[in-house]
């Protein structure tokens, strides 16, 4: 299965030909409505494969919210309404015909803190695949070991996988909850600032394992850190509040957004193109 | 000003306080006091006899027992469906609040309704007479709301982004149902559980026409026809003959064994909801 997925030779150039490559996903004028407020406008956003997509912008601009339209994972928050479309691989995910289970299994997410569930370690990371049913339970055990290794961990757990999850660090839990994504194999990665509850080493290995995961798959990284974005992004979109609803500004390949709008300050909130922002 | 207010506000919540307490220790000291006395091992394992100014309550402890056990066994599962319906299927609908109000309703009828409920539908209507079943029954209905709400609690305690996080490897709403809510929410059905089974033990009224008598059973050997003896009706019993004082002193042990009863079940509670706490704060 893994072998199959291996990218062809021409991955290191995906960012330069992003015109000529068929995007993975895609968002078509997508909004976001809460009650009548607006919580996104006008997204139209093209996320190639094998690539890391950033998404930056201040809190409280709709990033968590435009993240989770891309998996219908919004759908469990009553009250919200989505309009416009998500399209992946061409196919509309919005569509009544849609398995959204399925759609789910093949976009992951990963969330700000590492949800781990008061399992095993080794329950925790072949949750997903254990559901899906799609691999015999005899093979459970190689996608363990193929996930956690995938994930870095493989090392650090190895020897104690029927430990309780709950007794690994907050970053080991981080990649726990990657691994238990990566178990699933899924195209598309979705990451919900993975980093921002992490120690500075805990996150180094989180952004190392970035470049290892869009060997394969895309990645839509949320961050709130510049110097994250600068370092592990290929393409970039900022979002900010503009006429009261969540709106990109900014979009292009990371080291031309960084150029125009290049500054000293490593913050979103200092960046030029997003002091003029409504913060709440 | 401020500081008098605050002391008269201090000084009044802690005499309430000390009132509640201070008749919850009288009645346990009163009832301990005069039960004491009459508890043996005899007491616990001899069956009645006398009409109740000899012998002891075993059968009335298995009659309970058994009562209680039925309750729970009725009560579980209906519990366990209403609160995925409170919880789940029901999120955000309308309809949500009236189930939330039935269950409300449903706590507050008064017991000795269940029990007329009970004679009139299972011992007439459906003929089974008078039987542990029936009993058992009434009181499963009657804890029901006990253990949902508390069970219901303890799955709206449960933090989305569990339910998030399984939703995002695929899994489907009945996956994510017996794999997520449901075992993280146990802990809502034991502690529900244990306190109902506490209040059920107590009661008369649901099973005095519907289950029990006062003397002359044994362990059940039927469905139909088949009642139990009971703690609670046989202090009902006792306590209209206490004159005599050899009754007095069955009557004062088998309280304080009820009561022993009640106290524990409550207590086997405690520890599982300080845990839930624990995990909530944890997680």
């Amino acid at each position: 299965m893994v072998e199959s997925m291996d990218p062809p030779k021409s991955a290191s150039v995906a960012t330069q030909n992003q015109a000529a490559i068929q995007p993975v996903l895609e968002t078509r004028a997508l909004g976001v409505r809460a009650d009548g407020r607006e919580l996104l406008r006008g997204i139209n956003l093209s996320i190639a494969p094998r690539q890391v997509f950033g998404i930056i912008g201040p809190s409280g601009a709709g990033k968590s919210t435009l993240l989770k339209c891309l998996n219908r994972l919004v759908e469990l928050t009553p009250g919200l309404r989505v309009s416009g479309d998500v399209r992946f691989h061409e196919q509309s995910i919005y569509a009544s015909n849609v398995d959204v289970d399925a759609l789910r299994a093949r976009i992951g997410m990963l969330f700000q803190q590492p949800v781990v569930f008061p399992k095993s370690i080794l329950q925790n990371v072949i949750f997903g695949t254990r559901h899906l049913g799609r691999v015999p339970r005899k093979e459970w055990a190689a996608v363990a070991e193929r996930a956690l290794g995938e994930a870095a961990l493989w090392d650090e757990v190895k020897d104690r996988l029927h430990e309780s999850a709950l007794r690994l660090s907050v970053g080991q839990q981080q990649r726990l909850c990657l691994a238990r994504t990566l178990a699933v194999d899924p195209e598309v990665i979705l990451m919900d600032e993975p980093t921002s509850a992490l120690d500075p080493k805990s996150t180094e290995s989180i952004e190392a394992l970035i470049f290892q995961l869009k060997q394969k798959r895309a990645v839509i990284l949320v961050t709130h850190n510049l110097g994250q974005a600068r370092r592990v992004t290929d393409s970039l979109a900022c979002i900010v509040v503009r006429d009261g609803a969540g709106q990109v500004v900014e979009c292009g390949p990371s080291q031309e957004v960084f150029r125009r709008r290049d500054g000293p300050n490593e913050t979103v909130e200092d960046f030029g193109f997003c002091s003029s922002t409504q913060r709440r | 000003m401020r500081k008098v207010k605050h002391l008269v506000f201090k000084s009044a919540a802690g005499a309430c306080a000390a009132l509640a307490c201070g008749v919850l220790a009288m009645i346990a000291l009163a009832i301990a006091w005069r039960g004491l006395p009459a508890l043996s091992w005899q007491f616990f394992t001899e069956q009645i006899r006398l009409v109740g100014a000899a012998g002891g309550i075993f059968y009335n402890l298995i009659g309970t027992f058994i009562l209680i056990g039925t309750a729970l066994l009725v009560s579980a599962p209906m519990a366990v469906g209403l609160a995925l319906g409170h919880g789940v299927y029901l999120r955000g609908h309308r309809h949500q609040d009236k189930l939330t109000l039935l269950l409300y309703l449903l706590n507050g009828v008064p017991s000795i309704l269940f029990g007329l409920f009970g004679l009139i539908v299972f011992v007439k209507f459906l003929g089974l007479g008078k039987t542990w079943l029936a009993g058992g029954i009434l009181l499963g209905m009657l804890i029901l709301p006990t253990v949902t709400v508390a069970l219901v609690e303890r799955m709206t305690s449960l933090p989305a982004r569990y339910i998030e996080a399984a939703a995002g490897l695929g899994l489907t709403q009945s996956q994510i149902i017996w794999s997520v809510i449901f075992p993280q929410s146990l802990g809502g059905l034991f502690t529900g559980s244990l306190l109902g089974l506490a209040r059920a033990a107590g009661e008369t009224a649901p099973i005095m026409f519907t289950a029990t008598i006062f003397a002359g059973a044994t362990f059940p050997t039927a469905i139909k026809e088949s009642p139990v003896l009971s703690l609670p009706y046989h202090i009902f019993v006792l306590a209209q003959d206490s004159f005599d004082p050899s009754v007095g002193a069955k009557l004062w042990g088998t309280a304080l064994t009820l009561l022993g009863l009640v106290f524990l079940l409550s207590l086997l509670a405690l520890p599982l909801r300080l845990k839930i706490h624990e995990e909530a704060h944890h997680g």
